[in-house]
């Protein structure tokens, strides 16, 4: 059963998208702050929607803020920071049951919406700056964050790998900037940046819910209103250029497995034919690369592949022992050439695109996955819905997935390895 | 099997169950196999997931049918052994199977339960045969158990470096003389060297009879098409008169204190608090108002929390769970602390404080507000709903039982709760410290 789906403008740069259906027993509310990614404001980003999503001037310590949220049956309010592309977004959501399931018919809804405005627009400030105290402590958690990258080494790896492969362009900065940016935060500077964010973002307020909250809209509406924008413009991405010569780089660090990403640009724009080549290719536990170079070779602990559209980046992301890792590019690059030689059967194509529908007609179920998939559509200035492209997928051909496939061309080769790694 | 009039009569027992409150409703069916049928239809959701579980985990380790008069004693690990061994049939492993079908495929072994389970949108049907097919035809040799043998003593050495892992079973340990729930659900490297073929079919046939499993479905299906498959499928066989039994467990805990080394940065614990188990929808209550008095006690808005937060005696990995089942009742704190036992120890002075002055009645509100909204939400999501029905037929209690214990429960029930499920003599705290003495 398909969402229903409204985009209306209410300013410059300032979009309301709410998604109805009619089977939702909550109410959902999301505000994406839609930003450029640039090393001197990355980290200072990426702390705001923490910042604000902890307290507020009518609820100026956490504590009051769970409290009242407790009371809301259970409502909550969170804030998180995401890349996309070239761009940077900072989101604020908050999400409580339906009014119509509270003991007394209490409005939960319209009141957690005021919550969560008066999060965005009156944040708890002191001497022109973001309340010091609960600034800190937010500060020391980013950098806490920062620091703990390096525990996870397959997003490390990843993390790493990034810079190279989108060397120069805004999608190589990581989404929580840099340590040597985020010691310098200020509680002042940082509310100066979040200033001129709300004057300057591109904005995508979403609303999920069983049916349409005309409050809720007013409640956000006024909110916005009473801000002063001086909107910058709409957010894009640049396909990311193929480099004239591969890019080889091997870092060495203290890992008992090394972590190999291979990275492969293109510029073919089909989307739906590539997320099916993706998925044949390694996206799947039944596809090319886990059946082949993990399964049948065990040249890797994990081996798969993901599609970045926005950069026109797909990865092939693995785990292998420091001593395989030339064998094991050596048979990612024989299974991509296998797509191009278009030796797939038709039933690894079918298994393939039965998965995609899978994930693809469960979007609609959950209130954050459809969310997201419309964000996404916003971003790109195109508006389909799961369905659509579904159909789409139904109608892609094998030649489409050769074609897809063909269209790669490997740009980087990222080795994450043991101290004695470049030996062995 | 003989029928004297020449076919077999299906008898099946059909209900609706609707909850006002809510407005929902799932059909329950008893089939004529023995099997509990419960389905949710979800009108406009696209994901369906469904479980098809067996009352059987790691801790049913003692039994007797009708033709066992004795009751037996099996090595622990055969609940999980048995899962590993079922997602193998004899041509191909069943995730083949399924992706044919779109669907995403897991199984799980717990304490008290083996579940099957799989999620889609498309192709339902499909799905729902292979899983009803699977795990009702066991095929394994003594060769395919062998090969079995290292793969799960790897799994379990894996745990024995997990510092989490092993705070938690060295407190059951702790608080258990006998109860066969202080064993690692996986068994041990030795009692998993025991298991064979023969006792591998003897506890399939025992446990997996359809009289002591439960069929849960939660999405957009039709209901007279999911029976056509279960009538088909589903297997006929004799109840067996199963029943289960443990050693008899003392109400004090074993041993007050546990300590282990191993290479981590800051000490670790679990205080337990042993108290009596309960049956049935006495053990739903007794876990909701338990869960109420944890709140109240100790999360992240009670006093109790802020004053040893602040004082840096703990930070916020600080958690408190209820964990309790067949023959079993603990109420756990967690967490990483510099001095693990000063927090027992003030915890047992709150708890002590709280029952001579009475808990918090307006945070009672609040938090059963946020307790019964959580449930709500759960209402969104097909996965939670399948899970809720398995719970509630594995105890033959209603799904919607927890939901309307937790909008019935009063302050002075969970008042009593504490005077009750909380003996202070009956603690055990399990403590990690990190190699190389304690961090400063």
């Amino acid at each position: 059963m398909a969402v229903k789906y409204t985009r209306e403008k209410l300013s410059d740069g300032i979009h309301y998208n709410s998604l109805i259906n009619k089977r939702q027993k909550t109410n959902t509310l999301i505000i994406h702050l839609i930003t450029e990614l640039s090393p001197e404001t990355a980290s200072v980003n990426a702390i705001i929607p923490y910042v604000l999503s902890g307290s507020s001037e009518s609820y100026p310590t956490l504590t009051a803020l769970n409290k009242k949220l407790s009371s809301l049956y259970g409502a909550v309010i969170k804030g998180s920071v995401s890349k996309i592309g070239d761009s940077q977004t900072l989101s604020l959501m908050a999400g409580c049951i339906n009014n119509r399931y509270t003991f007394d018919g209490e409005k939960i809804t319209e009141e957690m919406t005021e919550m969560l405005a008066g999060c965005l627009v009156a944040p708890n400030t002191e001497n022109g700056g973001f309340f010091e105290k609960d600034f800190l402590l937010k500060k020391q958690e980013l950098l806490d964050d920062i620091d703990a990258e390096i525990n996870e080494k397959r997003s490390y790896a990843f993390k790493r790998a990034n810079l190279n492969i989108f060397k120069d362009e805004p999608a190589a900065i990581s989404v929580k900037g840099d340590k040597s940016h985020a010691e310098k935060l200020t509680a002042k500077a940082a509310y100066e940046q979040y200033k001129k964010l709300l004057a300057t973002a591109q904005i995508e307020v979403f609303f999920v819910g069983a049916e349409e909250s005309e409050s809720c809209k007013k409640i956000i509406t006024d909110a916005l209103a009473s801000v002063d924008r001086n909107y910058a413009g709409d957010n894009t991405s640049a396909k990311s250029l193929l480099k004239s010569e591969l890019c080889r780089v091997t870092e060495s660090h203290d890992v008992a497995q090394s972590k190999m990403v291979m990275a492969f640009k293109t510029d073919y724009d089909n989307l739906v034919a590539m997320k099916l080549m993706n998925a044949v290719f390694g996206a799947t536990p039944i596809s090319k690369l886990f059946m082949n170079v993990r399964e049948k070779l065990s040249l890797c602990y994990y081996c798969s592949s993901g599609y970045n559209d926005k950069k026109g980046v797909l990865y092939v992301d693995s785990g292998v022992e420091h001593t395989n890792t030339g064998k094991a590019e050596a048979e990612i690059l024989n299974q991509l050439k296998a797509m191009c030689d278009g030796d797939f059967t038709d039933e690894e194509m079918e298994n393939a695109r039965k998965a995609i529908i899978n994930s693809w007609k469960g979007v609609s179920d959950g209130a954050r996955s459809i969310a997201e998939w419309y964000f996404n559509q916003c971003y790109s200035g195109t508006a389909y819905s799961p369905e659509e492209q579904i159909e789409k997928l139904m109608n892609t051909t094998r030649e489409d997935i050769i074609e897809a496939a063909r269209s790669l061309k490997l740009d980087t080769v990222y080795v994450l390895t043991g101290k004695d790694g470049a030996e062995a | 099997m003989h029928f004297p009039f020449g076919k077999m009569v299906i008898i099946m027992e059909k209900k609706i169950v609707k909850n006002e409150r809510t407005g929902e409703q799932y059909t329950y069916v008893k089939h004529p196999t023995g099997l509990d049928i419960f389905i949710w239809k979800m009108e406009d959701y696209s994901t369906t997931h469904a479980l098809f579980g067996t009352k059987y985990g790691s801790i049913n380790t003692k039994f007797k049918t009708k033709d066992e008069p004795d009751f037996i004693t099996v090595p622990n690990g055969i609940a999980h052994y048995l899962e590993h061994k079922l997602f193998e049939n004899e041509d191909c492993d069943v995730f083949s199977l399924y992706a044919k079908t779109g669907a995403s495929a897991n199984a799980y072994t717990s304490f008290d339960k083996t579940c099957y389970l799989f999620s889609c949108t498309d192709n339902v049907y499909d799905s729902l045969e292979i899983l009803l097919s699977f795990v009702q035809n066991p095929y394994f040799t003594e060769e395919t158990v062998r090969k079995e043998q290292g793969i799960i003593g790897q799994e379990i050495r894996m745990y024995d470096d997990n510092a989490g892992w092993r705070v938690f079973f060295n407190m059951l340990g702790g608080l258990y003389h006998n109860h066969p729930v202080k064993i690692d659900i996986a068994g041990t490297v030795e009692s998993i060297a025991q298991i064979n073929a023969d006792l591998l079919y003897k506890c399939y046939y025992t446990f997996y009879n359809l009289n002591n499993m439960v069929l849960s479905i939660a999405g957009n299906v039709d209901e007279d098409k999911v029976l056509e498959i279960c009538d088909k499928l589903l297997k006929n066989n004799s109840n067996p008169e199963l029943e289960t039994a443990f050693e008899d467990e003392p109400e004090t805990v074993c041993k007050p204190e546990v300590v282990q080394k191993l290479e981590i940065a800051m000490p670790m614990f679990n205080i337990g608090f042993k108290a009596k188990p309960e049956k049935g929808i006495d053990a739903v209550r007794a876990e909701i108002e338990t869960n109420f008095v944890l709140s109240l006690l100790a999360d992240e808005s009670s006093d109790f929390y802020k004053k040893l937060y602040d004082d840096g005696v703990i930070n916020s990995s600080f958690s408190s769970e209820v964990f309790m089942g067949d023959g079993y009742f603990c109420s756990i704190f967690g967490g990483e602390s510099r001095d693990p036992r000063l927090v027992r120890d003030k915890l047992i002075e709150e708890i002590n404080r709280c029952k001579k002055e009475g808990l918090d009645e307006e945070r009672f509100n609040i938090i059963k507000k946020s307790y019964y909204g959580a449930l709500i939400r759960d209402l969104n999501d097909a996965e939670a709903i399948a899970t809720v029905m398995i719970n509630a037929g594995m105890e033959k209690l209603s799904a919607f039982d927890v939901i309307e214990t937790v909008a019935a429960v009063t302050f002075e029930d969970v008042e009593k709760r504490l005077e009750k499920q909380f003996n202070t003599d009956n603690v055990t705290i399990s403590i990690i410290e990190p190699i190389g003495g304690k961090e400063e």
